[in-house]
């Protein structure tokens, strides 16, 4: 694994440097702030904009810190995922067709250093993102709410991003199989729509990492969903992925 | 590990892309400390070699060792002791050229002074020192100019450079040549052209590379003297086409071409030659000013070699 502090210090460099650092932290902060307000928010608005013209009158219960939470979430399962696979398409095959890879792959960094270097950096990326985030809707949630139930929430996150560590992987090998950005993220959306698809029948769910999107919701809501399969096989998937997409990267040509 | 003294040794060495053969048979050598021409037309197969030189690339057949080791096999002991500029080297906008250089330095795991020292000197000799911009900035010329500098940033034993002066103005490619010559017995550099005067102006050995095979290989003077005919240049007091018309189509006569009163002959036949040309000058009414034999360019070798337009 020649040279993969080095590269790795170079990809976070990069992260602080350029437009990534707005694109995962930059959304997470920002669902982090205005999830909470949207749920105190939004049952006011609809309840004006019932009553405006047409007399009607909807009663729509008390906003609680649980909808807030359970915004942050709706958002980092959708746009956040959407974030992971634009960035982590192009981590690989962006430095192949900008002609950066030949550079570094010609110096004393070995391949299997150039590809863990891509994967870690962007999980470092994600883990620090959502914990401040976490933070951040927590804060903001108790600013506007009472009776914040902060473990369940807190445990959901942990299941989500269980889930986005693992999904890092998979975008990883996905630009190191298909040279082309776009082709990269096509094949990581087929990934993960398959994924939310087959999450949906049960025996999926609980037995592997496709049930884990599902679970950090049940979390939240309080329940005892079923993790140690989906924690197992995301984590054997996890490796799995990393080690396709080294072995893979090794035999390709530049 | 072979036995090799050479820096670089080619044995054989052919690449496929699907049907289409890139390398066909080649083998060569390049002898430790000289600056090696590799010199061919654009898609002759100069870039697929420094590929496989370089690891980037396998073989398809055939063995290629880069100070002494198969570059099949090679670890990154090897790659400590290589420099290499890409034809189109790429490299990250978002860096300034320090970065990039401490970046390449920290790959190579240099100490900090070395390195410091190194940047400064590396960045003065590509004119870069007082450039603060980011590399997105740059110009092609620019870039190709820290191109060399972090192709050094090693002090390499042997400096692979694919194309090096291509993109640059008529000054950053004399600075370029310069700084070649002056690694002459201290670096091994093997760099790829299709521009025949860098090649005649810094390289000790150099080899013609023509649709994947190579076609010459020897020292650039031994290149010159293989043109299959020799050279002859004649200086007249008058216009040298009318000179040039009255020869044409002789049997000795390979090629004539007159630029004012100058003419520069191929020839086959020198002795026919020596004879006949004093007397179609003569038979013009003309003076003769010069007559001597010349030495064939390298491009006439190329164009000799290769047997098409000149790349």
């Amino acid at each position: 694994m020649s040279g993969f502090a080095v590269f790795l210090g170079k990809e976070l460099l990069e992260i602080r440097r350029t437009w990534r650092i707005w694109v995962i932290p930059g959304l997470t902060l920002f669902f982090a702030i205005t999830g909470p307000i949207l749920a105190l928010f939004t049952p006011e608005l609809l309840r004006a904009l019932a009553t405006t013209d047409s007399g009607v009158v909807i009663k729509l219960p008390d906003p609680t810190a649980r909808e807030a939470f359970a915004q942050f979430l709706q958002n980092l399962g959708q746009i956040v995922m959407i974030a992971l696979v634009i960035s982590g398409a192009g981590s690989v095959s962006g430095e192949r067709s900008s002609g950066t890879a030949i550079l570094v792959l010609t110096k004393p960094l070995s391949r299997p250093a150039f590809v863990l270097a891509k994967v870690v950096s962007q999980q470092i990326l994600v883990v620090i993102s959502t914990i401040l985030g976490t933070i951040v809707t927590i804060g903001v949630t108790a600013a506007l709410f009472d009776k914040l139930p902060v473990r369940e929430f807190v445990t959901g996150v942990a299941i989500w991003l269980a889930f986005a560590i693992f999904f890092v992987a998979v975008m990883t090998l996905c630009s190191v199989m298909i040279r082309s950005r776009g082709g990269a993220a096509g094949a990581g959306l087929f990934f993960l729509f398959s994924a939310l698809i087959a999450s949906a029948f049960p025996i999926v769910a609980k037995w592997t990492f496709a049930g884990l999107p599902a679970a950090s919701t049940r979390a939240l809501l309080g329940q005892t969903p079923p993790l140690l399969w989906p924690l197992v096989t995301a984590g054997i998937g996890m490796v799995a992925a990393s080690a396709l997409a080294v072995g893979m990267f090794q035999r390709q040509e530049n | 590990m072979t036995t090799s003294t050479a820096a670089v040794e080619i044995t054989h060495l052919t690449k496929r892309f699907g049907k289409a053969l890139a390398l066909d048979d080649i083998s060569l050598s390049v002898p430790p400390g000289s600056v090696f021409g590799f010199l061919g037309p654009n898609g002759a197969g100069k870039t697929t070699t420094l590929r496989i030189l370089t690891g980037l690339a396998t073989p398809t057949s055939g063995t290629a060792t880069v100070l002494g080791q198969d570059v099949r096999h090679a670890g990154h002991d090897v790659r400590r002791d290589i420099g290499f500029l890409p034809d189109v080297p790429g490299f990250y906008p978002w860096m300034t050229a320090r970065d990039f250089l401490r970046f390449a330095g920290n790959l190579f795991r240099l100490d900090s002074r070395t390195l410091a020292a190194r940047i400064d000197s590396l960045l003065d000799m590509a004119g870069l020192g007082s450039v603060s911009a980011k590399i997105g900035a740059y110009s092609r010329g620019m870039k190709q100019r820290l191109g060399m500098a972090q192709a050094l940033i090693n002090a390499p034993s042997l400096l692979l450079l694919d194309e090096p002066t291509s993109a640059l103005d008529p000054i950053g490619r004399r600075e370029v040549l310069e700084m070649i010559a002056s690694l002459r017995g201290r670096t091994t550099v093997f760099f790829s052209t299709h521009i025949l005067g860098d090649v005649e102006r810094v390289c000790d050995t150099a080899a013609i590379l023509h649709q994947g095979r190579v076609v010459a290989d020897a020292p650039v003077a031994d290149l010159k003297r293989r043109a299959g005919a020799e050279w002859i240049v004649v200086e007249v007091d008058g216009d040298a086409r009318a000179l040039a018309d009255r020869m044409a189509g002789a049997a000795w006569l390979r090629t004539a071409e007159s630029s004012g009163s100058s003419l520069r002959l191929a020839v086959l036949d020198l002795a026919q030659a020596q004879r006949a040309i004093p007397e179609a000058v003569a038979g013009l009414g003309l003076g003769l000013r010069r007559f001597e034999l010349a030495e064939a360019s390298l491009e006439e070798v190329f164009v000799e070699l290769v047997g098409g337009p000149r790349p």
